[in-house]
């Protein structure tokens, strides 16, 4: 039922997408799950939180079947996702998307001022995909200091310690996992299964 | 109305679709056919990621060392492939040949007769743990110019006491923080830690730091037997 009005007070404009967003979606969707389940199954080897004895990740959610194979598809992924987001990014920026695509003031005033339920979803909405980009950004810099501490030992400074920049670069999963359910869920919010859709076909 | 309310299920047949065919993918990807992928996956992207790392490496640049308050002398965990061998090593022989023009029987009195190196660095295992380790022996740059290698030469190989073997790259073993090491934290090296001598570096991962080494060869050629790891799928160049 809810699908069905949302879809009525869409405006015909909303659910469409350019061919470059609807790749950058898919392959930013398909590396992210390479990423997150692959590196879980470098998780396993030593846990970041209780080291050998730390609580271990289902198998069923590691990807590789052992360390050299979850590593394998950890930084055959990373080129992938990393290349992908460039490209994301110099797309948001020759396009000019960068202006109105993010998070700005007028939805910050929404979600203080606005009553219209549609109008302060969208602003969530758009706060929630407007954090994700700094965190995939943090992500790639803790995982470039653990892969090459030696070559770019200030990211390991950065953040202090070893230890601090692995559970920083694990605090990824948990937050894209967050993302993943609230970008969907506000996503059909503000769009319906249309605007969802959309992004996909 | 009724006292049980059913909730509407809002699972249509698209979303089944969609779930289970993400389900499907992970029981694939993650649970019996991770083994047959991950070698596919490692064949194709083992050789950008090398040439990238290899470009990325430094020869002569010194990776910054840690002050000696912060060794962690606990977070060193030992990772032995078969135990520890028995060497005496009064009898112990650090053989160094291949192609070189001087091949070497070095004792550990002759070994320690060499500058001694020390180090204070962050030793990194391919598990994702790492420990803060101070060591100390001769730069095994210094080893092999002793051996005086042929031109040709691009490869070294170790083989320990324990059957374990490896090999790496010339310029990563030229690395003047490439160390044949008897020392941890200022005293003579545990036998669990490889004694009488061990590979240390901060520009290789954990396994690449062969233990009780007693072979060195130098080599112009990679052959297909590249090291215990290596050879079960690990990645050959695993620089730091």
């Amino acid at each position: 039922m809810t699908a069905k009005t949302s879809a009525k007070t869409i405006p015909p404009w909303l659910p469409r997408q350019t061919l470059l967003a609807k790749s950058f979606h898919w392959i930013n969707l398909i590396s992210l799950f390479l990423m997150l389940t692959s590196g879980l199954q470098i998780y396993n080897a030593n846990p970041v939180f209780g080291g050998r004895a730390g609580w271990q990740i289902p198998p069923v959610f590691a990807l590789g079947g052992w360390l050299a194979g979850g590593r394998h598809w950890h930084f055959a992924a990373m080129w992938l996702f990393s290349l992908n987001l460039l490209w994301y990014g110099l797309y948001v920026l020759i396009s000019r998307r960068w202006r109105h695509r993010f998070v700005g003031t007028n939805d910050l005033k929404a979600l203080q001022r606005s009553r219209n339920p549609q109008r302060r979803i969208y602003a969530w909405h758009r706060i929630a995909y407007t954090i994700i980009v700094p965190i995939l950004l943090l992500a790639i810099l803790t995982g470039i200091g653990m892969y090459k501490p030696a070559q770019f030992p200030w990211i390991v400074d950065m953040f202090g310690s070893w230890q601090a920049l692995r559970i920083v670069h694990f605090s990824s999963v948990p937050i894209v996992v967050l993302f993943a359910i609230a970008h969907s869920w506000l996503g059909l919010k503000a769009g319906g299964s249309r605007l969802l859709e959309s992004m996909f076909w | 109305m009724g006292l049980i309310r059913v909730p509407q299920s809002q699972f249509n047949r698209r979303q089944f679709l969609q779930v289970s065919g993400l389900s499907s993918l992970s029981f694939l990807l993650g649970g019996c056919g991770g083994p047959l992928f991950e070698d596919i996956v490692g064949k194709v992207s083992e050789p950008l990621n090398q040439r990238v790392e290899t470009l990325l490496f430094q020869p002569r640049k010194l990776v910054p060392e840690f002050p000696l308050e912060a060794i962690e002398p606990e977070a060193l965990i030992v990772n032995s492939f078969r135990g520890n061998p028995v060497i005496d090593q009064r009898a112990f022989r650090l053989i160094i040949d291949g192609e070189v023009n001087h091949p070497l029987s070095l004792s550990m009195a002759d070994i320690q007769q060499l500058p001694l190196t020390s180090m204070v660095i962050r030793h990194v295992c391919v598990e994702g743990w790492a420990a803060i380790v101070r060591w100390g022996g001769v730069r095994l740059q210094e080893l092999v110019a002793l051996a005086q290698p042929k031109p040709e030469v691009k490869y070294v190989y170790f083989q320990s006491a324990d059957g374990y073997y490896g090999s790496w790259d010339l310029p990563s073993a030229l690395h003047p923080q490439t160390l044949m090491a008897y020392q941890k934290n200022g005293e003579p090296l545990p036998i669990e830690n490889g004694a009488p001598l061990r590979l240390a570096s901060p520009v290789k991962l954990g396994y690449k730091q062969s233990k009780w080494v007693t072979r060195i060869t130098l080599m112009s050629q990679l052959g297909h037997v590249k090291g215990y790891w290596e050879d079960q799928g690990y990645e050959w160049f695993a620089g730091l």
